[in-house]
């Protein structure tokens, strides 16, 4: 028996699969849905389209709490879901694209944070660098990804 | 003509069949519906936090609600645009269960409540009221109540 075949057999899998799923899966979307909307309202300052008027630091230092409270939130429930049916999860390419992309998300966010940060106060009330509108436009592009190949899960 | 009449006749119209027969468009509306809503949720969230004091506060209170309420309106309109397209769709699935009707009814309320703060905010109210407060939170419980009611569809059995 594999690691999955085991953790698919687990109490608490058993009791997402048969009985929880419609409400943890309904849990997972709004917290995706606080994730990804706070993170595009960051973007959309990273890129200039809005919230101009408030410094890049303030905004982010008063939603990214929010957001990474949702995450756990997200991170909590879609790992129910996955375990409801890990080993099928596995077999499916939408899923394994949608980590791929949470992974590249992360390193995009990672790399914003230890690199282009470290330069905010020259750009913080202005227009970002090149550097932080390109983060701003990745993670557009990873989230809006995420959420395509999630939905997508539930059609293969 | 009934209701199930009339979604008969609906999923036989040109445009239900394209969307039935074009493979992904579904999942594909359903995302931009989903994409549109986490705009809205967030904006709902911003509004709500900056009503509790809890957090925006460098922005004044009608200037935020200005912006916010106006990016919940636009975002509705392509929620509505996105849900009818899937309705049109699918019209048995949702026009015949009850989970349709519960959602249409919170987003009715969650509509007046937004309507309510907005006009609350643009007259200045820079301290805002306890009632005021209680509406905020109230607009996010609906919104929540919302996407349970909108992910329910596909578990619940039509009528």
């Amino acid at each position: 028996m594999t690691f999955f075949e085991w953790l698919q057999e687990t109490p608490v899998a058993l009791v997402v699969g048969q009985s929880w799923f419609p409400w943890v899966e309904s849990a997972h979307v709004v917290f995706l849905a606080a994730v990804a909307g706070t993170i595009f309202t960051v973007d959309a300052r990273l890129l200039g389209f809005a919230s101009r008027q408030l410094r890049v630091s303030y905004l982010a230092t008063q939603l990214l709490p929010w957001t990474w409270a949702a995450f756990i939130g997200a991170v909590i429930t879609g790992v129910m879901l996955f375990t409801a049916n890990a080993v099928s999860y596995l077999d499916k390419t939408p899923f394994l694209i949608k980590m791929g992309l949470l992974l590249l998300a992360g390193l995009n966010m990672l790399y914003f944070q230890l690199v282009t940060w470290r330069g905010v106060a020259q750009w913080d009330s202005g227009r970002p660098v090149p550097a932080a509108r390109a983060a701003g436009a990745i993670s557009i592009i990873t989230w809006v990804g995420v959420i395509t190949f999630g939905r997508w899960i539930g059609f293969v | 003509m009934d209701l199930n009449q009339f979604n008969d006749w609906l999923s036989a119209t040109s445009l239900s069949q394209a969307i039935q027969l074009k493979l992904g468009a579904i999942p594909a509306i359903q995302t931009v519906h989903i994409l549109a809503l986490s705009l809205l949720f967030a904006a709902a969230l911003i509004l709500a936090l900056r009503f509790a004091g809890r957090g925006l506060a460098a922005e004044p209170l009608h200037l935020l609600a200005v912006r916010f309420t106006r990016l919940i309106w636009v975002m509705l309109i392509l929620l509505a645009t996105s849900g009818l397209l899937l309705i049109v769709a699918e019209p048995h699935r949702t026009l015949a269960n009850a989970m349709f009707y519960a959602k249409m009814i919170m987003l009715a309320v969650v509509i007046a409540l937004t309507l309510w703060l907005a006009a609350a905010a643009r007259q200045q109210h820079e301290r805002t009221s306890g009632v005021h407060r209680a509406g905020a939170a109230l607009t996010i419980l609906l919104w929540i109540g919302i996407m349970f009611a909108g992910r329910f569809i596909a578990y619940y059995e039509s009528f």
